[in-house]
């Protein structure tokens, strides 16, 4: 990630900084800002406000809150971050022939992507998209054999708020500039025509790298997560397939990967 | 001046050559014999056609905010009485995207797009960083 090791030299360090600069110049080319990102922040704390082993699980937030939060690297506040969680997740992956016999019911996993545009972030020209979600999303969905309507939720890699409307733009769930609108009256919260992010996510459930959106989503295709279960306890969809993705570097690397309720 | 206490270039046979150049208040940066292409970071081939035929040109130094970021919080001592600075890529006329810092102007004035110039810091005996300002 930190090709240049000269960049300390004109004080650059780190990820938030690399995802602000990607954010930054998304804000210029098409339609976004924080009132865009205030709505993923807090839709995601409602899911978290649901979640007892969230670390933001018993703390609410309204955009008044996300917008009094300290800068941390402008464009981003406070609440535009993930958090930082010592914990660990982990994921069994084995044959369906092998997973008949577990305890649990089985998850399928259906479909995979993955595009690595991969270039040192300051020549990137894909920091506004098309990020590696593009083609990742395409082939992931390709390979599954369906179409975006077929989706129910999405569990998606959120280092940054804005990592999160990239992602789903790139996907193709509203085109550039159209996040604001898409995520109006609660689309990805409790309720919501689209879940996003069920668990509180890495922006306030707690960062566990690609297995926070990985585990979510296996789990709540087993029907293991109590008061956010999707379906009638959340007045959303009961869930039979949702796209997860996980993305590196900065938005160098990305992939997608579809899982069905078997 | 007191003393210099931020992270100094780590100097590899890649980028000497530009930071003997900055010394000079000089922006080297390699072109491609072969297809013309300015690149940086420095490198023994062209990321565009692999040729390792080059020669080493002087930059204008004019170029224009690609994207910027605006530091509230320093990771790093040195930058603490900096705070609030301005981290930009800038791209030049030439064509790279240098990673720089944006001065001469308060932080929310700097815009994507906006035309910047090089201006030299002096920040070591053997250093001098190019950072940019609003190209007056």
């Amino acid at each position: 990630m930190e090709r240049n090791a000269d960049d300390a030299v004109f004080g650059h360090f780190g990820a938030v900084a690399g995802y602000a600069l990607a954010a930054r110049r998304a804000m210029h080319t098409f339609r976004t800002g924080p009132e865009t990102w205030k709505r993923i922040a807090v839709g995601q704390r409602r899911w978290a406000n649901l979640n007892p082993a969230a670390t933001m699980y018993d703390r609410p937030m309204t955009f008044e809150d996300y917008y009094n939060a300290r800068w941390i690297v402008d464009p981003f506040r406070l609440f535009d971050t993930c958090l930082m969680t010592d914990g660990g997740r982990a994921v069994i992956i084995t044959s369906a022939e092998r997973a008949r016999d577990l305890r649990h019911p089985p998850v399928l996993m259906t479909g995979v992507g993955q595009h690595n545009p991969s270039y040192d972030v300051h020549q990137a020209t894909h920091l506004a998209g098309p990020t590696g979600a593009k083609k990742a999303g395409e082939m992931a969905l390709r390979s599954a054999g369906i179409t975006l309507n077929d989706i129910d939720a999405c569990e998606i890699y959120d280092c940054f708020t804005y990592t999160v409307e990239i992602t789903l733009q790139d996907y193709g769930f509203f085109g550039p500039g159209e996040g604001e609108d898409w995520l109006k009256n609660g689309t990805i919260e409790p309720g919501g025509r689209m879940p996003v992010n069920t668990s509180g996510g890495q922006l306030s459930e707690g960062y566990y790298m690609g297995l926070t959106p990985l585990s979510e989503a296996a789990m709540q295709l087993m029907g293991r997560c109590g008061e956010r279960q999707l379906g009638p306890a959340t007045h959303t969809k009961s869930p039979e397939i949702i796209l997860c993705s996980d993305n590196g570097g900065i938005l160098q690397t990305h992939s997608c990967i579809v899982l069905r309720r078997s | 001046m007191g003393e210099y206490n931020k992270p100094l270039p780590n100097i590899n046979g890649d980028s000497r050559e530009f930071w003997a150049g900055c010394k000079e208040h000089q922006l080297r940066f390699q072109m491609c014999k072969v297809c013309g292409h300015v690149r940086w970071p420095a490198s023994i081939i062209c990321p565009r056609c692999y040729s390792n035929e080059t020669k080493w040109i002087i930059a204008g130094g004019r170029g224009k905010v690609y994207t910027f970021a605006v530091y509230h919080v320093a990771y790093h001592p040195g930058f603490e009485n900096d705070l609030p600075y301005v981290v930009a890529d800038v791209e030049l006329e030439e064509g790279p995207r240098l990673l720089t810092n944006i001065v001469g102007c308060r932080p929310d004035e700097v815009k994507c797009e906006m035309v910047v110039e090089v201006t030299w810091e002096d920040i070591t005996e053997e250093f001098s960083l190019p950072k940019f300002k609003p190209y007056q």
